[in-house]
Formats: structure tokens, C-alpha cells, sequence
């Protein structure tokens, strides 16, 4: 490996051989505004990949906190070495934050551009085995992952509804579908049994706003089809996000339009999720420099679209998955139709800083809090939130007094689902520890780190519709504005997944987003979809 | 969410709310509740003898618990 003048090596890494997939040594360079990754296989020779065109962004992105996490329960062992042992193995840097399901490999679609590559004629997961993944994930990943129930089209399941009522009745608090939209969009019983079952988001795939886009990436004039999946889920009272797969020169220029659409489908509408292209499963051609779409683009799009009211420093990296894999930002729609950032936002879920968070939650400042509570009975009944009542305590409502403050989950108190979704993130200092710490025994109880709890808590709120309250309580007006503002929100983000031409070990190390295979394993997103440039997968072939 | 004793506490009472402490009727009353550094000035059946707030389980686990999600973040 030779290196010009014009060139600055930003980091070494590992990454794999597009041709036959063989770990080779890699570096990160950049050269003019553009940084590459660059690897030589001893058999296939030399490539050089765009993965990040604005260098200002790199060196901001860069500067942000690699948070790690031990996996709690690793499934495998460390044999061939990354990325060659998931399912998790031991050396995985990252806990899960959300997990697919492919609950089946048929669709109703035959896209161009498919990274499952999912055709008519697949086959349907076991319902038991959909179970046992649900199992294994409580017992293992750090109880209560982010589902997303996947395909393939999952919606092609008339069962579906009973799946998301599975995983609901087994604790999982956010459940999310990703589908192309057909059939919730013509059939709104089946999408009205799906959040009757406890569905908590539509990802929607949506790449763009006229059907000549649909036909060039989806094969079929969509268009009208994905309105009537939004307007649906408003009458179904459930959120979207919708998921435009970016590929130069079909749909960048779309970006802006797509933003348009959603504000004009707000509150239904919760968030914009960018994807640009990546080159694995099925493609209509390996990758060129010009087919590459990195995610500063994206940034400039919108930044540029907004005419300057939302800034570069209003995004930022994703704090639980390596950096570089994503941004989000949250904005606030204004009567004018422009987007502001909402500064009103903490950066954590405690107010402070990720790297300050761990101290955040039962200390005495959280026992103050709560001295509020206590004290008085309803006369009516004996069954008082606060006052120790037997209800309250079997309830764990929000009020607790020292005792519960004491025990670590008062700082963010409510419903049982709520506490004990922010009991992870307050246990957190513990697990932290623990991680750290290699000797350490595993822990009995399989829980999330602080990174992946208020990650999972970030998107679970940004995702799901937002919910005002129909009843009119003058009096609570304070919090109804604040509720009201949510639903004026809308988030903004994007993320590049991984191919065999961009795969940095180092960032699949920590990716909290893995994929269940019928073996029982949890696959790195950007493992399971790994093609080589001929098509043969890495870890596909071994379950299907 | 915090929910500290206000200084005075106006009427009207409500309807059925006994103090477990004092016996005394809770009457509602203006109170500052705060979460994540923010405060939200909201009127809750408050004991005009100790200043315990009731905070029903309906308003603990439904307006309450929605605000504190909706302000928290990554």
C-alpha cells in the first residue's frame, strides 16, 4: 500500500476483501474533503471507497464518545475472528438496541434494490421459532430490545397481529414494523388489528414523493399507495417513519420534498430515517464513487433545504452505535412551515452530558424529588397512588418516598413499563462497571447499558405518535403543553449501513442493531446483510 | 417529577380526599412540579395542613408519565 502527499491517514482499521470477503488491514484517509477507506487483499488487489464527504463533519463526528457496552450474554465463541464469529461473540463491543425479525423471506414487491433479497416465492418463520427468539432475547440481549418485525414483507403475514401481541405479552415496550406499505395502505383492518395488538411505528418505506422513483428502485408506481399507508396509520393512531433508501440520481433530489411530505402528515408523521444505499443483497450494479451517497450529504441536503434555519451543529452522532453510522436531530415545526431545532430537548435522559449521566439517577437530589408523595388516601377506596397503599406499591406509580428513591428508579417514575424501562438506565453505573471490568462475572439478569437504554428511550419517543390528552383539565395546562409541543416535533436522521466495500470492523464492533437467525443467534445488521461482489452472502446462506 | 409544598394553598376542596396524616379534606391548590430541570406550574388536591401533594394514580401514570418521556432524550 503506497500513500500520495495529498493524502492524511485519519486511522488504521480492519475491513474485509469485496471479492472473497477475506479480513484484511484497512485505513481511513482523507484526500481533498473526502475521506475513503482503503484496503488491499493479496489476492484481489486495492479498493478505494468514498464513506464521508465533508471533512469538518468527520473531525466533529469523530470527536464524539465510543460508548461500550459488554455483551451480557455472549452466544458464541471467538474462533475466525470478526466478522466471521457473531451471534454475539465475546469480543462485540455493543449490547442490542433494536432487533429484526425477519418473520418471513416473501413480499409482494420484487424491488431492484432489496438488501433481504426478498422475492414472491419465500417462506414464513415458525411461529414457535418467532417465540423463541422473543425468549432468547429477554434471557439474553438485555430484556426489553426494540423489535422490528421484518422481512421480507412482513406484512404479507395474515398472522402478523398475533406476532406484535406476542411480543407485547412477553414485555418487549416497542414493537415497530417495517413494510413497503401495500398492504396497510388497502386494507385498514389488518393495519387496525396490528395496533389493536400493541404496534408501536410503521417504518415505511418511502424513498420518495413521485412514482417514477418507486418504479426505478421498487419496481412499481407507489406513489399513491404509500399516501394511503400514512393516512391509514393517522386514522389508526399509530406513528410513521419514513425510511427513503437514497440513491444518487434516482432520489437526492427528492430529500427535500420527502421533508415537506412529512411535515405536511405531522403529528402522524414522527421522523424522517434516511438511508443512503448500500451495496449488498440485491443491486442493480456494484458501487462507483458517484453511487455513493455518505451521510454529510445528507446533512447539506437539509440544512439546504431549510434555508439555513437548522445548522450542521444541530445534528449529531448517534451516542450508543459508533458515530459514524448515523445522525439525528429533532426539530420543532414553526406556524411558518420552517423547522427550528428543539432546543428545548435535554441532550440525555437526565440532563447532563452521556459522559456525566451515570451519576444521575438515586442520589439524594433524586430522594428530594420524591419526599413529595405520601400522606393522603383516597376516601372512596383504598387505593391511593401515593401513601403506601398496597395498589400503589403493586402499580410502582410514581410516588415512592425514600424507600424507592433510595432503590434507584425514582428519578423517572410512572407506569410499570416506563420504571422498569428506566431502571435500565439507572442500573446503568452498575452494568458500566461491570463492563469495564473483564474479569467480572456475567450478570444474572440480562440488562442494558446507559448508551443502549437511552437509545432505545430516544427513538421509542420520537417514533411513536404523539399523545395529548382529550380530557380538559384546566389546571394541568402546564403539562399539556408540553405534550402538545411533542407533537409539533419531528426528527430528522439518517444511517449508512455497511457493505463489503465500506465494512469498517471497528464500527461493526459496535453496532447495536442485530438480526435474529433461526439458530438463536444475534447477527450484526451489516454482517447478516454482507455480500460479496458477486452476490454470496456471509451469513444469509447459513439460515435460510 | 418533583412536586414541592406550596406556600399557600387556596381552595376549592375536592370532593373525597382525606389526608391519611392530618384527617384534614385536600383542597386543590397550586404547586410547582419539576422534572429534568423544567417546572410546570399545575393545580393539585394539596392537604392545607401538611402540604402533602396527591398525585392520582390516573395523572401518575397518564399525563405525568407521557410529559416525563416526552423530556427525556438521547
Amino acid at each position: 500500500m503506497t500513500f500520495s502527499d495529498s493524502r492524511l491517514v485519519l486511522a488504521n482499521t480492519e475491513s474485509v476483501c469485496p471479492d472473497c470477503l477475506a479480513t484484511v488491514p484497512a485505513i481511513r484517509y482523507a484526500e481533498g474533503d473526502t475521506v475513503y477507506l482503503e484496503k488491499t487483499c493479496p489476492q484481489h488487489g486495492t479498493t478505494s471507497t468514498p464513506i464521508w464527504r465533508g471533512l469538518k463533519s468527520y473531525f466533529m463526528w469523530d470527536a464524539s464518545p465510543r460508548n461500550r457496552s459488554r455483551v451480557p450474554k455472549p452466544a458464541t465463541v471467538v474462533h475466525e475472528g470478526c466478522p466471521r464469529d457473531c451471534g454475539l461473540c465475546p469480543d462485540h463491543q455493543q449490547q442490542s438496541c433494536c432487533v429484526l425479525l425477519e418473520v418471513t423471506s416473501r413480499c409482494d414487491l420484487a424491488c431492484p434494490v432489496c438488501f433481504a433479497s426478498a422475492t414472491r416465492k419465500g417462506e414464513d418463520i415458525a411461529f414457535d421459532t418467532v417465540e423463541a427468539w422473543l425468549d432468547t432475547l429477554m434471557e439474553r440481549a438485555g430484556g426489553r430490545v426494540h423489535i422490528q418485525l421484518s422481512g421480507g414483507e412482513p406484512t404479507v403475514r395474515d398472522d402478523l397481529p398475533e406476532i406484535v401481541a406476542l411480543a407485547r405479552r412477553k414485555g418487549f415496550s416497542f414493537v415497530q414494523v417495517n413494510t413497503n406499505g401495500v398492504r396497510i395502505a388497502k386494507h385498514p383492518d389488518y393495519l387496525e388489528a396490528l395496533v389493536e395488538a400493541g404496534l408501536d411505528c410503521v417504518f415505511l418505506q418511502f424513498d420518495g414523493v413521485s412514482d417514477d422513483v418507486h418504479q426505478k428502485l421498487r419496481g412499481a408506481k407507489l406513489a399513491r399507495v404509500k399516501l394511503q399507508a400514512v393516512e391509514a396509520c393517522g386514522r389508526a393512531g399509530v406513528g410513521v417513519v419514513l425510511v427513503p433508501t437514497l440513491v444518487p440520481g434516482v432520489n437526492t433530489g427528492q430529500i427535500g420534498a420527502i421533508v415537506e411530505f412529512a411535515k405536511a402528515h405531522m403529528p402522524t408523521v414522527r421522523a424522517v430515517h434516511f438511508q443512503p444505499i448500500s451495496y449488498f443483497g440485491r443491486v442493480p450494479a456494484p458501487p462507483r464513487p458517484e453511487t455513493r451517497f455518505t451521510l454529510p450529504e445528507v446533512m447539506e441536503a437539509l440544512i439546504a433545504h431549510e434555508q439555513g434555519a437548522i445548522r450542521l451543529s444541530d445534528f449529531h452522532p448517534g451516542s450508543a452505535e459508533n458515530p459514524f453510522c448515523s445522525f439525528a436531530g429533532r426539530f420543532l415545526l414553526g406556524d411558518d412551515g420552517r423547522l427550528t431545532v428543539d432546543r428545548d430537548a435535554p441532550v440525555s435522559c437526565c440532563g447532563a452530558p452521556p459522559e456525566e449521566e451515570s451519576s444521575c439517577c438515586g442520589s439524594s437530589h433524586a430522594e428530594e424529588e420524591h419526599s413529595c408523595c405520601g400522606g393522603s388516601k383516597d376516601a372512596g377506596e383504598d387505593h391511593a397512588c401515593c401513601g403506601g397503599s398496597k395498589g400503589a406499591e403493586d402499580a410502582h406509580s410514581c410516588c415512592g418516598g425514600a424507600n424507592e428513591a433510595e432503590a434507584g428508579h425514582s428519578c423517572c417514575g410512572g407506569a410499570t413499563a416506563h420504571e422498569e424501562e428506566h431502571g435500565c438506565c439507572c442500573g446503568s453505573t452498575e452494568n458500566a462497571t461491570a463492563a469495564s471490568d473483564e474479569t467480572a462475572a456475567p450478570a444474572a439478569e440480562a440488562r442494558p447499558s446507559a448508551d443502549v437504554a437511552r437509545a432505545r428511550r430516544y427513538v421509542a419517543d420520537q417514533w411513536t405518535l404523539a399523545e395529548t390528552s382529550n380530557d380538559d383539565a384546566p389546571g394541568l395546562a402546564a403539562f399539556d403543553a408540553v405534550l402538545q409541543r411533542r407533537a409539533h416535533t419531528l426528527g430528522l436522521s439518517a444511517m449508512v449501513f455497511q457493505d463489503a466495500w465500506t465494512l469498517d470492523l471497528e464500527r461493526l464492533r459496535q453496532c447495536h442493531i442485530h438480526v435474529m437467525s433461526p439458530d438463536q443467534r444475534a447477527i450484526p445488521f451489516c454482517a447478516h446483510n454482507l455480500t460479496d461482489r458477486q452476490g454470496h452472502s456471509l451469513y444469509r446462506r447459513h439460515t435460510g | 417529577m418533583s412536586v414541592p409544598v406550596p406556600p399557600e394553598v387556596p381552595v376549592p376542596d375536592t370532593d373525597d380526599l382525606i389526608c391519611a396524616r392530618c384527617d384534614v379534606p385536600l383542597r386543590m391548590g397550586k404547586v410547582q412540579a419539576s422534572y429534568m430541570g423544567q417546572t410546570f406550574p399545575v393545580e393539585l388536591p394539596v392537604c392545607p395542613s401538611c402540604g402533602f401533594v396527591y398525585v392520582s394514580e390516573d395523572l401518575a401514570a397518564g399525563r405525568m408519565l407521557k410529559v416525563e418521556q416526552a423530556l427525556e432524550d438521547k
